[in-house]
């Protein structure tokens, strides 16, 4: 069995909607059917006795052993704790070539899954030993380090639960939600509005002191001290007992409490002081330790906080208590999970002697022994829900000192003995603030209810109706994409959009190319969709990213299909018939938000029949409003966009809008008819997200398809009186619109028309002979060259191909081979007289235009000569 | 003979406003004892001596007005209080901490003066006060005095205490917007505004200024990588974790490469423009010192620049220049260096020079420079020979805002965005900066976070550029308020009471109030420390309140003349009465004047746009009305006393007793009427406590009929405590 082709499919994609590893795995004719191999599903079992029973994927009974590698890879994971449950096996048209797709949950852990999996598989075939306690561990710990914390996992859940979309930023806790202007972010439990001289001031014990005073929020008064000495007439001064603390530190590190007299005093200054230089002595303020969480400002949740003690049975040392205590299953060693062990250290044993006893002592039944004074969880203390009974002023306390420092997510520590009466009446008091505060023990406290937390934080990011989404259109098709997004960001800017739009030539943030080259992936798409000054996004999404990585966007709100046609690049990554492409195109379909829309050419049989594939309503268009599909849909008093009396018209049920073609100059009075498609697929799209009809008529009016707009899509020039298009199309599709728009243009009499074409070597040879065959019918003269990249062809094969189609042209008298695009211009536009037109099918584009402007210009130069 | 040093009587650090000036001032009483018989002209030599000392004493215009006016009272007699006065002033000058104020007088008592002198800073203050005694001593007796270190001692405190340079600048720019003030800490943390309307700096960092941005900002490949998708030019690179992977790296991206930390600041660790394999394995050794992980990226040829952005634009930039020393075939390396560069008067270790010193030691950047030359730090150069010792441009302090090309002021505010700081100080490499940086392959190194903005105040060559003011001016923006209606309340009769009903009338009318007065510290209606809290301390605590809308403040004549208002200006200053709780006596204040320099202070401080609202049956108090920038509210039981029949024939607003009705009358019309027998008999039998309340809330825009109602409803008893 070999595996190759191993990739992550980080989006929506072919398969599913969820992420997923995909290979393409080779088996051997033998291990086609694992019931060939004798003994290998119990050899199997025997190494992964939970492995599901298999199935067999095609119409025949036979199991693969490339389904076996699924099975093992996707339970691998389930066994390790991953959430993932889809995963499946497709053969392919190469007998014993399989695709196999297995979710992930954690790309990394998905990954080592199936390592594991191909080494599960050579065991059970070769009789060897396969470790499955060793691989489930890895599997455990590497996600333990990938996914998400639990305080960051539930802010993320809780956007997920809203719709809004999020990112990963870093591998660690740094999210980013929603998208482009109306992003945000988080990194644990922060927002990107936090502060940070905030969390400095949280920092500063004492200064957080003054200022929660000023709040009018109770808190211990004392003072720092330079030395032991000191410290004992702070105490003395403030009056006992009193608390000895680090002045800059966390977790509880260094603090000593209920300090009675001068040797504890002491010897907790001593503690303090290996943890920062400056010390201050509090008065200690009776009580439990609470912990109240604010969020914007609001109290959304309170835990009550206790060390970790043991109870005496009279039976069981105080060592051995801890030792039971520890075996509860819910206490892990991290914090992930809602306990954790108690730590029998020396700082236990501190505090074990201060009440007299030792690891060994019996302490009598029911006698409470504390193995530690601060209640953190990390510790080994528990906390327990307190939400419901906090006092009305005690919460205005805690949000009063959240909002006078600055933090719109507080942790808040309280002392008091009750919290449901006020502070005051108990001479209880803040003791301190904490940014970025841990939310685990309000998610799944040791005792009592789990609060959402991370709703609350959500909702102060977003309000209740913002999800965090921006316009995002994403359009496929086999031509006029890059026409048709073009298009579509012309419409938005009309509405005050600044765009972001990916297309073959480029990523574009308000007009601004800020990445050149083919940006139609899901990179380019990632990088638009983080631009901090994109309100609406126009995706080309090219079926190339698609299969390498899935979509970039969970969903978008329009989709748009151009028309797939006869094709294009077929043959490429196992898409070999147009059922396979169209599968791939419309994966955009698939993942249209529900309210969004499909925007689909009705013409195009195979783009039509997608609508059945998606939730959202649809959108048709066509030129003909009496095609079945449009009419029909048109009658239901469904959206279609068409052209009836020169005019291009917008249907829904007996809402009508008209905007006459003659005031949509890329389209020449509507008589390019590719352009006719993409201007009615962007009206579509326009239509789609509400942008107002004058909008659209006004931005149909100023687009201007000139170099400018889109490099290599129907640029028209003149040259010595003699027409020159330069068009980017490399497909048969293409050619049949080029054609026909050729043909649609007034030609003056006697008029001999040129082409220049290469052909890209990618393309099947069918589609390679396709093309000259239908420029033969229609240019007297084909100019056929070779460029640089062949992409995997012969010397020759290709220019072979396009002389093929050229037999029995109807048309066609000359042709010419020639090395060299430049060339061939320069061959093609030297014998252009005034009324020829000359069709330049441009494989360079921005060097190729770059030329054919060069050389107009020269001409014009030439011609002023003559005429001085 | 030897003179007796004259004794401090007494020494107090005024906060804020008082009876001598609005800035933070040391009040000292000195009693000059023998020296009162020795003006300056009968000490031989005394004049020559001090100005010999302090020669930039010429500068004093003093009273006479002139240059060098100091000098000639100097000469023709004037007493060591005085003298003193002006000789503090000159220390804290050449500290580099400029003061203007300052005053002696002369109490009743012979020998005994007050001697005041503004100072920023108490530390400072009091520690130049001492210091200027000495001196005028010395000066008087002949000894030496070493002013040069007694400069030196200032300076320190004032590094110790004061506010850093940059701090100092954004706090000037402030003031110069009569924006208030308030220092939270002793080191750079400053409060703009009041109450809810503040904003806060702390350095170069604003409350605006996101935690997850610095965490991104400090992380050198998430900026890079985020800047990059965003179409910002970043140097492409990579992070290695080992001296092999450095070198593979760098091969991939092709040569020269920088080598650096990933997340390390101030240049540590910084290697650039290597090209040998070895250099880039040495440099990924040194880099890992610094810290987590190492990056290689490609080098950028150009100069180095630091752009500010503040808000949404680029407010100043800066270049770097090469720094090299030039050999004379006798002097090693550092000697070099000590010589032709770290003597530079500029350079020092402390934040207010401008250029750092040199020391090869520390530099491993510098060493691996000079090992490229095939030099280490004990060659000795021929003459002639140039080395360069950052030839990337070593300190980036040469002014360079104008040239800025406009795109590349576009892309660094852009990135700037990206990152999400509010203030940031860019990086970029780029041959000319008059170019945008794709056209020439320029690039953005990196975003920081709280950039030192002293290069951009205080280039070495250029214009200065008024970054504090962009800064000041990103956190208030032109319409936007940074005061809250504050009310000051001086006066014996009832103050606490009339504080307390303003406190009231303004709670109801929907604003959270912050109260310091004789009754407690409260925060709307509620107590919060009973403890008598008409005291300076109190006051700043509610002005620092993030949630107060409005503040009210008790002041007695007493805490005016110790502390000085916890204010800068009130937008109502009510003065009820001349009386003072206590004997001010012992403060020299004893006669009715005296008493009038310490209550017009609450005059003093109303805003123009403010209002007095005086007491019109005192004549010393109507006469403060001519003091008040702002407009002024006269109240007084007789309507026919000649104050408030002529301000109200002014078209004025006057509040008066019509038998038991409260009037509120402005000129001609009479707004509104308030019937005393509608209020409590607490209430009714103080009617000109009524009319202070009235008045006070009048000038605060409440609606009478709000003013009638919370009358009726306020009851001192039942403020709550929790």
């Amino acid at each position: 069995m070999d595996v190759s082709r191993i990739r992550a499919l980080r989006g929506p994609n072919l398969w599913s909607h969820h992420t997923a590893i995909e290979a393409v795995v080779t088996c051997s004719p033998e291990e086609c059917s694992i019931s060939t191999r004798n003994g290998f599903e119990a050899r199997l079992r025997d190494r992964f006795p939970d492995i599901r029973p298999m199935r067999s994927i095609g119409n025949d009974d036979t199991v693969p052993m490339a389904h076996v590698l699924e099975v093992a890879a996707l339970d691998l994971q389930a066994q390790a704790g991953c959430p993932v449950t889809f995963s499946r096996t497709a053969d392919t048209h190469e007998t014993g070539v399989y695709r196999v797709v297995v979710e992930y949950s954690e790309e990394a852990v998905g990954r080592l899954a199936f390592d594991w999996a191909q080494k599960l598989c050579l065991a059970a075939q070769h009789d060897t030993p396969f470790d499955l306690e060793a691989a489930l561990h890895q599997l455990r710990e590497l996600d333990e380090e990938e996914r998400l914390g639990p305080s960051t996992g539930a802010i993320v859940n809780a956007a997920a639960a809203r719709g809004i979309p999020f990112r990963r930023m870093t591998k660690g806790s740094m999210i980013q939600f929603g998208w482009g202007s109306k992003q945000r972010r988080i990194q644990a439990a922060e927002m990107d509005t936090t502060s940070a001289i905030s969390e400095q001031i949280a920092q500063d014990k004492e200064l957080t002191k003054k200022m929660l005073a000023a709040a009018g929020v109770p808190v211990p008064v004392g003072r720092e001290v330079d030395n032991a000495q000191d410290a004992w007439a702070a105490a003395l001064e403030i009056g006992l007992p009193v608390v000895i603390k680090p002045k800059n530190g966390n977790q509880g590190k260094g603090v000593t409490v209920n300090i009675n007299n001068q040797d504890h005093l002491n010897a907790a200054f001593d503690a303090a002081c290996e943890f920062d230089d400056d010390i201050l002595v509090e008065r200690y303020l009776p009580g439990n330790d609470f912990r109240l969480l604010v969020v914007g400002d609001k109290l959304v949740a309170a835990a009550r906080r206790d060390a970790p003690s043991v109870v005496g049975d009279g039976v069981h040392s105080v060592k051995e208590l801890v030792e039971q205590v520890n075996k509860d299953p819910r206490r892990g060693t991290g914090h992930a999970t809602s306990l954790t062990k108690i730590r029998f250290d020396d700082i236990a044993l501190t505090c074990l002697s201060a009440q007299g006893m030792t690891a060994d002592s019996v302490p009598i039944k029911g006698k409470r022994v504390n193995l530690r004074h601060n209640a953190n969880l990390s510790t080994g203390g528990t906390a327990t829900d307190v939400t419901d009974d906090v006092h009305p002023s005690i919460a205005a306390r805690a949000v009063a000192a959240a909002k006078m420092v600055g933090l719109d997510i507080c942790g808040v520590d309280m002392v008091c003995e009750s919290i449901l009466q006020p502070l005051e009446t108990q001479g209880g008091g803040v003791v301190e603030v904490n940014a970025a505060p841990g939310l685990r023990m309000h998610l799944s406290p040791s005792f009592g209810k789990g609060r959402a937390v991370g709703e609350a934080i959500i909702q102060t990011m977003f309000g209740s109706k913002d999800n965090g989404r921006i316009p995002v259109v994403a359009v496929t098709g086999t031509n006029g994409k890059t026409t048709t997004v073009r298009l579509i960001a012309h419409l938005f800017k009309q509405h005050g959009w600044r765009v972001g739009m990916t297309s073959t030539d480029g990523v574009y943030v308000q007009g601004e190319r800020i990445d050149t080259g083919d940006c139609s992936g899901p990179k380019s798409a990632r990088s638009v969709l983080q631009h901090p000054d994109v309100d609406a996004a126009v995706l080309e999404t090219a079926r190339g990213g698609m299969l390498r990585e899935g979509l970039a966007f969970d969903r978008c709100e329009v989709a748009v299909v151009t028309n797939v046609g006869s094709g294009d690049h077929l043959g490429l990554n196992f898409v070999n018939t147009l059922e396979d492409l169209s599968l791939v195109k419309r994966i955009i379909v698939q993942n249209i938000a529900p309210q969004g829309m499909a925007v689909l050419n009705a013409v195009d049989p195979v783009v039509a029949a997608m609508a059945a594939h998606t939730n959202a309503a649809v959108t048709f268009f066509g030129v003909d409003k009496n095609h079945p599909v449009l009419a029909t849909h048109l009658a239901r008093g469904r959206r279609g966009v068409y052209v009836e009396d020169g005019c291009l018209m917008a249907s829904e049920g007996s809402r009508h809008f008209r905007i006459p073609l003659e005031s949509v100059p890329i389209t020449l009075n509507g008589t390019i008819g590719f352009q006719l498609e993409n201007v009615m697929a962007a009206v579509s799209a326009a239509w789609a997200v509400g942008i107002s009809w004058d909008h659209i008529s006004e931005g149909l009016a100023s687009f201007d398809n000139d170099l400018n707009n889109a490099q290599g899509r129907f640029n028209l020039f003149s040259y010595r009186g003699a027409t020159i298009i330069a068009d980017y199309g490399h497909n048969p599709d293409a050619m049949q619109a080029l054609v026909q728009a050729v043909q649609a243009m007034p030609a003056s009499p006697g008029q001999r028309r040129s082409v220049v074409i290469s052909g890209a070597g990618d393309r099947r040879d069918q589609d390679i002979r396709e093309q000259t065959r239908i420029l033969g019918d229609v240019f007297d003269e084909v100019v056929m060259y070779q460029d640089a990249c062949q992409r995997g062809r012969a010397d020759g094969e290709v220019l072979a191909l396009l002389r093929e189609g050229l037999n029995g042209a109807h048309r066609t008298k000359e042709s010419v081979e020639i090395y060299g695009e430049f060339v061939a211009i320069d061959h093609a536009m030297n014998r252009l007289r005034s009324g020829d037109l000359c069709l330049i099918l441009v494989d360079q584009v921005e060097e190729a235009l770059a030329y054919i402007k060069q050389k107009i210009a020269q001409g014009i130069e030439l011609n002023c000569l003559s005429s001085a | 003979m030897k003179k007796k040093k004259f004794e401090f009587l007494k020494v107090t650090y005024l906060k804020g406003p008082g009876i001598w000036t609005y800035v933070p001032i040391i009040e000292a009483w000195i009693d000059l004892g023998e020296l009162e018989d020795y003006p300056s002209h009968t000490i031989p030599g005394f004049y020559e001596r001090l100005t010999g000392m302090l020669p930039s004493l010429v500068e004093h215009h003093c009273g006479v007005g002139e240059h060098g006016g100091f000098l000639k009272r100097l000469r023709e007699g004037t007493w060591s209080g005085h003298i003193l006065e002006h000789v503090v002033i000159e220390l804290h000058n050449l500290a580099g901490m400029p003061v203007t104020f300052g005053k002696a007088r002369e109490t009743d008592e012979r020998g005994i003066y007050k001697v005041v002198f503004e100072s920023p800073q108490e530390q400072v203050g009091r520690e130049a006060l001492h210091l200027g005694r000495d001196l005028v001593m010395a000066a008087i007796n002949d000894e030496t005095f070493d002013v040069p270190a007694a400069v030196e001692n200032l300076k320190e405190l004032i590094d110790d205490h004061y506010l850093g340079p940059s701090t100092n600048h954004i706090v000037s720019a402030a003031i110069d917007r009569k924006i208030p003030f308030i220092r939270l800490n002793d080191v750079n943390l400053v409060q703009l505004g009041y109450g809810c309307q503040q904003r806060r700096i702390w350095t170069a960092e604003t409350d605006g200024t996101s935690a997850i941005a610095e965490s991104i900002a400090s992380d050198k490949h998430l900026t890079k990588s985020l800047l990059k998708s965003c179409g910002v030019p970043v140097p492409e690179g990579e992070e290695v974790s080992s001296a092999q992977e450095a070198w593979a790296v760098a091969q991939d991206i092709g040569l020269p490469v920088v080598v650096k930390p990933s997340d390390g600041n101030h240049g540590r660790g910084v290697f650039i423009n290597l090209q040998t394999q070895q250099e880039i394995e040495t440099a990924f050794i040194e880099a890992a010192k610094q810290g987590s992980s190492v990056i290689v990226e490609r080098f950028i040829q150009g100069d180095a620049f630091r752009l500010l952005v503040v808000g949404k634009q680029m407010v100043a930039a800066s270049r770097g220049k090469t720094i090299s020393v030039k050999g004379d075939g006798q002097h090693a390396m550092q000697e070099l260096i000590d010589a032709q560069i770290n003597s530079d008067p500029r350079c020092g270790y402390e934040a207010e020079y401008p250029l750092s010193p040199i020391v090869l030691r520390r530099e491993p950047t510098v060493r691996l420079e000079l090992q490229r030359q095939g030099l280490t730090p004990e060659s000795v150069p021929e003459d002639g020979r140039v080395v360069m010792l950052k030839p990337h441009g070593g300190n980036l302090e040469y002014d360079c805002t104008d040239q800025v090309h406009p795109e590349v002021a576009r892309v660094a505010a852009l990135a700037a965005r990206v990152v999400g700081l509010d203030v940031a100080g860019i990086d970029l490499v780029t041959p000319d900066i008059t170019q945008p940086l794709h056209s020439q392959g320029g690039a953005i190194n990196e975003v920081n976070a709280g950039p030192g903005l002293l290069m951009h105040i205080k280039p070495l060559e250029g214009k200065p550029r008024p970054v504090g003011r962009a800064i000041v001016d990103h956190l208030f923006p032109p319409k936007q308020s940074y005061r809250i209606p504050v009310v000051g309340i001086t006066g014996s009769k009832h103050t606490a009471r009339i504080a307390r009903l303003v406190a009231w009338l303004l709670h109801i009318s929907g604003r959270h109030v912050g109260l310091a007065c004789q009754d407690g510290f409260f925060l709307d209606n509620r107590c919060v420390d009973a403890q008598p809290s008409a005291y300076w301390e109190a006051g700043q605590r509610v002005l620092i309140n993030r949630s107060v809308e409005a503040a009210v403040f008790e002041h007695q004549q007493e805490g005016i003349l110790k502390e000085g208002l916890p204010y800068d200006r009130c937008l109502v200053g009510v003065v009820t009465d001349m009386q003072s709780t206590q004997d001010l006596t012992g403060y020299y204040i004893r006669t009715p004047d005296q008493h009038f320099t310490v209550v017009r202070t609450q005059v003093d401080v109303v805003l123009p746009e403010g209002t007095a609202v005086l007491n019109a049956s005192d004549p010393q108090i109507v006469e403060m009305a001519d003091l008040c920038d702002g407009k002024v509210i006269f109240y007084a039981l007789d309507p026919q006393l000649p104050a408030m029949a002529s301000h109200r024939a002014q078209g004025e607003r006057v509040v008066f007793l019509n038998q038991h009705d409260i009037v509120m009358a402005q000129g001609e019309i009479e707004i509104s009427r308030i019937s005393l027998q509608s209020l409590n008999k607490s209430k009714a039998s103080k009617p000109e406590m009524v009319m202070a309340v009235v008045a006070t809330t009048w000038a605060l825009d409440i609606k009478p009929e709000l003013i009638a109602a919370g009358l009726r409803t306020f009851n001192a008893e039942t403020s709550k405590t929790y």
